[in-house]
């Protein structure tokens, strides 16, 4: 092994950085452009396919109901005021605060899901009537997968905030979580026009 | 047990590098032109390489720096430039063979469906008036200086229809319409094959392209256009009924008798086919014998289950299909 | 910030630094060692082994398939038989050999070659390979059972669908595919942060070695392209599964949407594979010439370029199913356009080959056998990326033959004169230079002889995937000339083997630095210890070793009683902050075991979502939960309100 002499010293560097510092949120980042993909796949085999069909939704298919839809996209938007809060206090170090936002935000997500569940049912499609159906049904299955996760991660963790013991980096953690927080609700957005405003408006 | 294609059976080489269509001579000519400068290409590139491997070098010569980077630099962006300049020309070249063999063949053109199934052709001759349509399988008629024209359908899986020596292929999708088309220089048998794996017994997926002269292609069609002889001679006789009350009838149209499944190929005009199931046996008596005792012997995975026949049975039948030319 | 304790963690003079990071990082002894590794070198080595056996079984199915080609009517192989065979062969050399081992190299090379301790994720990186193992065995078990799928490495619908391809085949097809789109998945995310993160100081992006450029710009690729396979494969086996009807036509579906999803991903994932050989020619020209490598900002715009062009060229492998004709010629010129690049990295290395002073070693035999077979097969790409010319030779063997011209001269030739090359530094042994040369030549001789009648087959009319073809076609004496040249390669590649077991045991010791080279791993053991470098070395050019011919700069205060690295900036490497990496724990292996389940019960029913998915999660939990905190400087002060 070659022979080697210190010219510096990094003893004195911080164990705990938030955003792009943070080997995690480039992890999370990684996480976020793969899931991203798959939506994006989605959406392309959405308008690809619907070249197959003379109406959208094919015929017979009532187009899907929006009320729940609706109410949905609202909360997800709504959800990032608890989850922003929740991030800002993590990069204080203000324990009470994150506390407070990721049970606000389990609740949050665990009322997501269930509507989740409602929202397939407002599509009013099955996924084997036809390829509307199937496509519908896949985007909607592989944003859910995303709402399951992103929920039990956020649960857990706020199991992890009361429970304890904390360790600093546990809050640089919370920040990372609310970045993939952002991630799934604001690509619903764009999904939900697709899925649930576009057949209205195509 | 093997059965193999009598190698007189095809009168021209199963090639693109045997072109009998403008098509295949344009494209043929865009290969060779792009052949001989890859071939040229790459001499250059491993001369240049041998010789910056083994030159003698002198012992004080530096490895880097300043007096060697200009000659370095200048044969670098000198290759990207000749390279660049190598694939702008086959580009053009490329579009402008690409747009020659595309061009709309006009209105004079014949017309023939040919859908793929697992694993035969489908050949149907369309006219404006369907009367006066024909049905065959596995065996396509061309006239010779004519253009035709083909509808390429599937109703199974993507096959791919390719007669090298007439004409570069075209997929044929469930659920689309692909067409192609080609005009037949001179007289010939070509074979094609199909191009796209499409199961069990792709490899032995073939047809031929039989270019003949316009009066003997009219004769042929409208032979085909013709309903089934009734036989005459009586073992003949016998074989149609064995054909009409075992299972043949479930696959098998003869026109002009009450057999109209379109499952397999139609058989009105068996007797007149060079080959048996496509492409893969000449259509001799013992080979028709066997093919119909055991037609998983010579293509495992065939749809065609092996027939439990009397002598006697298969010797009538064999004789009834005979006359169907 | 609580206050950093004094000596005991960092002791100063060198002996005890190493005894101490060696019991900190050392891997537990035995099995159970093994199992709970995260060290990337024991990943890495075992990575790398397991991706050979599946290049040496691939190797087999072909060579069974050249026997049943060698003649006309050949009685070796059925079609049923032959069907899976080709498409074992293609799925083991695409996704059990050709990115699993380019990736394992990295993962082994990377973090040694920037002069980090592990790379960014060490338990990810572990579950990464465990995924990986348990889906190339879901692969041949199905294989040996008689479901082996046999519809190709690219199972076009409809004839995967569930329609004519029913039982499980396709479905294991799918899935299988799933296992190694993760694993590749994962690696990709582990290069890059850790290219990104983890480097020396003084290692600024322009500094960085170019075979790390070379990993950085495949593993964005990965990144972008893994996931449409991902996708396009799941839509499959839901069409199979729950009868979706994403490829029926009947119902809207549409068989193309598989063949633009599925190239999309299938275009760049044969640059996946290139782009880490191209890395590995660098760096072996730059030592086998003892000079830098000619015009390095050409060098790495060029592997970016490669990296994405690659993207739009997918639909150069349509060109038959009657797409618009405008649209295609967009895509004849981006598939020759993509020559350029690749074409200057070849001219700065015979640049780099004239100015300096090249050893005829093993290592570069390989590259120059590499610049010839990937030129040949270069060039024929230029030919079917024309569309009039690509619509006769599409679908036959010429293609057969170009794409093994370039894979085999553009991954696998770098790849052997790779092993040669790193072989020492993985194993502190040299392999044999003599039997290397006999194992080059055999290769040389007998790719060129296996695959260059392929060319004139296509022209005579020969499809691919066929399993025989009748005597009348004439194609016989070419086939036959073809597979006495795989009888050559299997030699060559016997002997590689047999080079490598010999050397194990007998091999020359080889030292830090056996070839005189430039770059950082080289500064370390062979072995490396599992620490990998005693202190982190500071860089201040891009051939540190050259440039620093005796001591090397390097900094201390990274703590030797807890797996200490350093994070540094992205662009310029300055030092940015401290991280605690994980010890060995069993909960990835544990982890990939739950995601096995998962995916192998849903090809039998959807149930497997609702078995699986919960398992999935509690393993997660158990890696994610944080264990064994009693570190004073990184409690939190708890203050309940």
């Amino acid at each position: 092994m070659r022979s080697t002499r210190i010219v510096a010293d990094v003893a004195r560097l911080p164990r705990t950085v938030f955003g792009h510092r943070s080997l995690m949120w480039w992890g999370t980042i990684g996480f976020i452009v793969i899931e991203g993909s798959t939506l994006f796949i989605c959406v392309a085999s959405y308008f690809y396919l619907r070249r197959n069909f003379s109406t959208w939704p094919p015929e017979h298919v009532f187009r899907p109901g929006l009320l729940i839809p609706t109410i949905q996209a609202g909360l997800m938007l709504l959800s990032n005021i608890p989850m922003v809060s929740a991030d800002r206090a993590s990069r204080r170090m203000d324990i009470r605060g994150v506390r407070i936002g990721f049970l606000v935000c389990s609740a949050l997500a665990v009322i997501m899901t269930v509507l989740r569940w409602f929202e397939f049912q407002s599509l009013n499609v099955r996924w084997d009537s036809n390829a509307y159906g199937s496509v519908a049904w896949a985007t909607l299955t592989a944003h859910g997968t995303l709402l399951l996760l992103e929920t039990a991660e956020t649960m857990a963790f706020t199991v992890l905030l009361f429970k304890g013991p904390l360790e600093e980096r546990d809050l640089a953690g919370a920040s990372d979580n609310a970045l993939y927080w952002y991630f799934m609700t604001g690509v619903w957005i764009p999904l939900y026009v697709v899925v649930f405003l576009s057949p209205s408006i195509m | 047990m093997p059965l193999t294609l009598a190698s007189t059976l095809v009168q021209q080489a199963h090639a693109s590098l045997n072109p009998a269509s403008p098509q295949v001579r344009l494209v043929d000519r865009l290969g060779t032109a792009m052949f001989v400068t890859a071939a040229v290409v790459c001499l250059l590139v491993f001369a240049a390489l041998l010789w910056a491997a083994l030159r003698r070098r002198s012992g004080a010569e530096p490895v880097a720096g300043g007096r060697q980077e200009r000659p370095m630099k200048t044969a670098v962006l000198l290759a990207t430039g000749v390279t660049t300049v190598i694939l702008f020309v086959f580009l053009i070249f490329d579009v402008s063979v690409g747009r020659s063999i595309t061009t709309n063949p006009g209105n004079d053109a014949l017309q023939i469906r040919v859908t793929g199934h697992q694993w035969w052709w489908e050949v149907q001759y369309r006219d404006s008036l369907p009367k006066n349509w024909a049905t065959t399988a596995n065996e396509i008629h061309v006239p010779v200086g004519r253009p035709v024209v083909f509808e390429l359908r599937s109703t199974d899986v993507i096959h791919s229809f390719w007669p090298p020596n007439l004409s570069p292929k075209r997929d044929q999708i469930p659920g689309n319409e692909n067409s192609l088309w080609f005009q037949a220089d001179s007289a010939g048998v070509y074979r094609g094959q199909c191009a796209e794996f499409c199961g069990h017994q792709h490899a032995k997926m073939a047809f031929l392209v039989v270019a003949e002269p316009a009066d003997q292609f009219e004769g042929w069609l409208a032979r085909q256009r013709d309903t089934a002889q009734t036989p005459t001679d009586s073992r003949a006789r016998r074989g149609k009924d064995v054909f009409m009350s075992a299972s043949c009838v479930m696959c098998h149209a003869i026109s002009g008798t009450s057999a109209g499944s379109r499952i397999g190929p139609d058989l009105t005009h068996l007797a007149s086919r060079r080959t048996l199931a496509a492409g893969t046996l000449p259509n001799t008596r013992e080979n028709l014998t066997g093919w119909i005792v055991d037609p998983q012997a010579i293509k495992p995975g065939v749809k065609m289950p092996p027939n439990q026949l009397s002598g006697p049975e298969l010797l009538a039948l064999v004789a009834y299909l005979e006359t169907l030319k | 910030m609580t206050a950093i304790p004094a000596d005991p963690a960092r002791p100063t003079d060198d002996e005890s630094v190493r005894r101490q990071l060696d019991e900190t990082w050392r891997q537990t002894p035995g099995l159970w060692g093994w199992l709970t590794s995260v060290d990337h070198k024991s990943i890495g080595k075992r990575y790398i082994v397991t991706a050979m056996v599946f290049f040496v079984l691939g190797g087999l199915e072909a060579g069974v398939m050249r026997a049943q080609l060698a003649r006309p009517e050949n009685s070796v192989l059925g079609p049923d038989a032959y069907n899976q065979f080709f498409t074992m062969h293609g799925m083991t050399m695409m996704f059990l050999f050709a990115v699993p081992v380019m990736t394992a190299v990295g993962l082994y090379l990377v973090p040694l070659m920037i002069g980090a301790r592990n790379v960014a994720f060490p338990r990810l990186n572990a579950y990464g390979y465990w995924v990986y193992l348990a889906g190339g065995l879901f692969l041949y078990i199905s294989f040996f059972l008689n479901t082996g799928p046999d519809t190709g490495w690219f199972s076009y619908v409809p004839l995967a669908g569930p329609e004519f391809s029913p039982g499980k085949r396709v479905d294991v097809y799918a899935q299988s595919i799933t296992f190694t789109e993760i694993a590749a998945l994962v690696a990709a995310v582990e290069l890059i942060v850790t290219i990104f993160k983890n480097r020396a100081p003084g290692m600024t992006l322009n500094r960085m070695p170019l075979f790390v450029w070379a990993m950085l710009v495949q593993a964005f690729m990965v990144l972008f392209a893994m996931p449409w396979v991902a996708t396009v494969t799941q839509l499959l086996a839901m069409d199979r599964l729950v009868a979706t009807h994403f490829f029926n036509p009947a119902e809207g579906g549409d068989a193309l949407l598989w063949q633009h999803l599925f190239w999309f991903f299938g275009h760049p994932e044969v640059y996946i594979i290139l782009t880490p050989g191209l890395g590995f020619v660098s760096m072996i020209v730059a030592t086998f010439t003892r000079r830098p490598v000619y015009g390095y900002p050409a060098m790495v715009l060029s592997l970016l370029s490669v990296g994405f062009l690659s993207f739009g060229l997918w639909v150069h492998h349509m060109f038959a199913t009657g797409l618009p004709q405008l649209g295609q010629s967009f895509f004849t010129a981006a598939s020759m356009m993509i020559t350029i690049p690749s074409g200057i990295q070849i001219f700065c290395w015979i640049a780099t080959i004239w100015a300096g002073r090249p050893r005829f070693g093993v290592p570069f035999l390989f590259v120059l056998g590499f610049v010839v077979i990937f030129v040949i097969g270069g060039v024929t790409g230029v030919m079917v990326a024309s569309v009039a010319f690509d619509q006769q030779v599409h679908d036959s063997y010429f293609v057969v033959a170009h794409f093994h011209y370039v894979l085999i001269g553009g991954a696998v030739f770098p790849l052997l004169g790779a092993f040669y090359y790193w072989f020492p530094k993985i194993t502190g042994r040299m392999l044999s230079e003599r039997l290397g040369r006999w194992n080059f030549w055999l290769l040389f001789v007998g790719v060129n002889l296996t695959f260059f009648p392929m060319h004139q087959l296509g022209l005579e009319g020969m499809p691919r995937r066929v399993y025989t073809y009748l005597a009348g076609t004439g194609w016989g004496p070419l086939n036959l000339l073809a597979t006495i040249g795989a009888v050559l390669v299997v030699v060559g590649v016997l002997l590689f083997v047999i080079n490598v077991a010999v050397s194990l045991r007998r091999g020359a010791l080889a030292g830090d630095d056996p070839w005189g080279a430039d770059t950082l791993e080289w500064a370390t053991s062979s072995p490396p210890p599992p620490y990998n470098f005693a202190h982190i070395p500071v860089v201040e050019g891009r051939a540190p070793l050259w440039e620093q011919p005796g001591e090397l700069p390097a900094v201390s205060g990274l703590r030797t009683d807890v797996r200490d690295v350093l994070v540094t900036t992205l662009l310029d490497a300055r030092p940015d902050s401290l991280h605690r990496h994980p010890p060995p724990t069993i909960w990835p292996l544990l982890t990939a075991i739950a995601t096995t389940i998962l995916f192998v019960t849903l090809i039998f029913t959807p149930w497997g979502a609702v078995i699986g998915t919960p398992l999935l999660l509690l393993t997660l939990l158990g890696w994610g939960w944080p264990h064994g905190r009693d570190h004073q400087e990184q409690r939190m002060v708890e203050q309940t309100g």
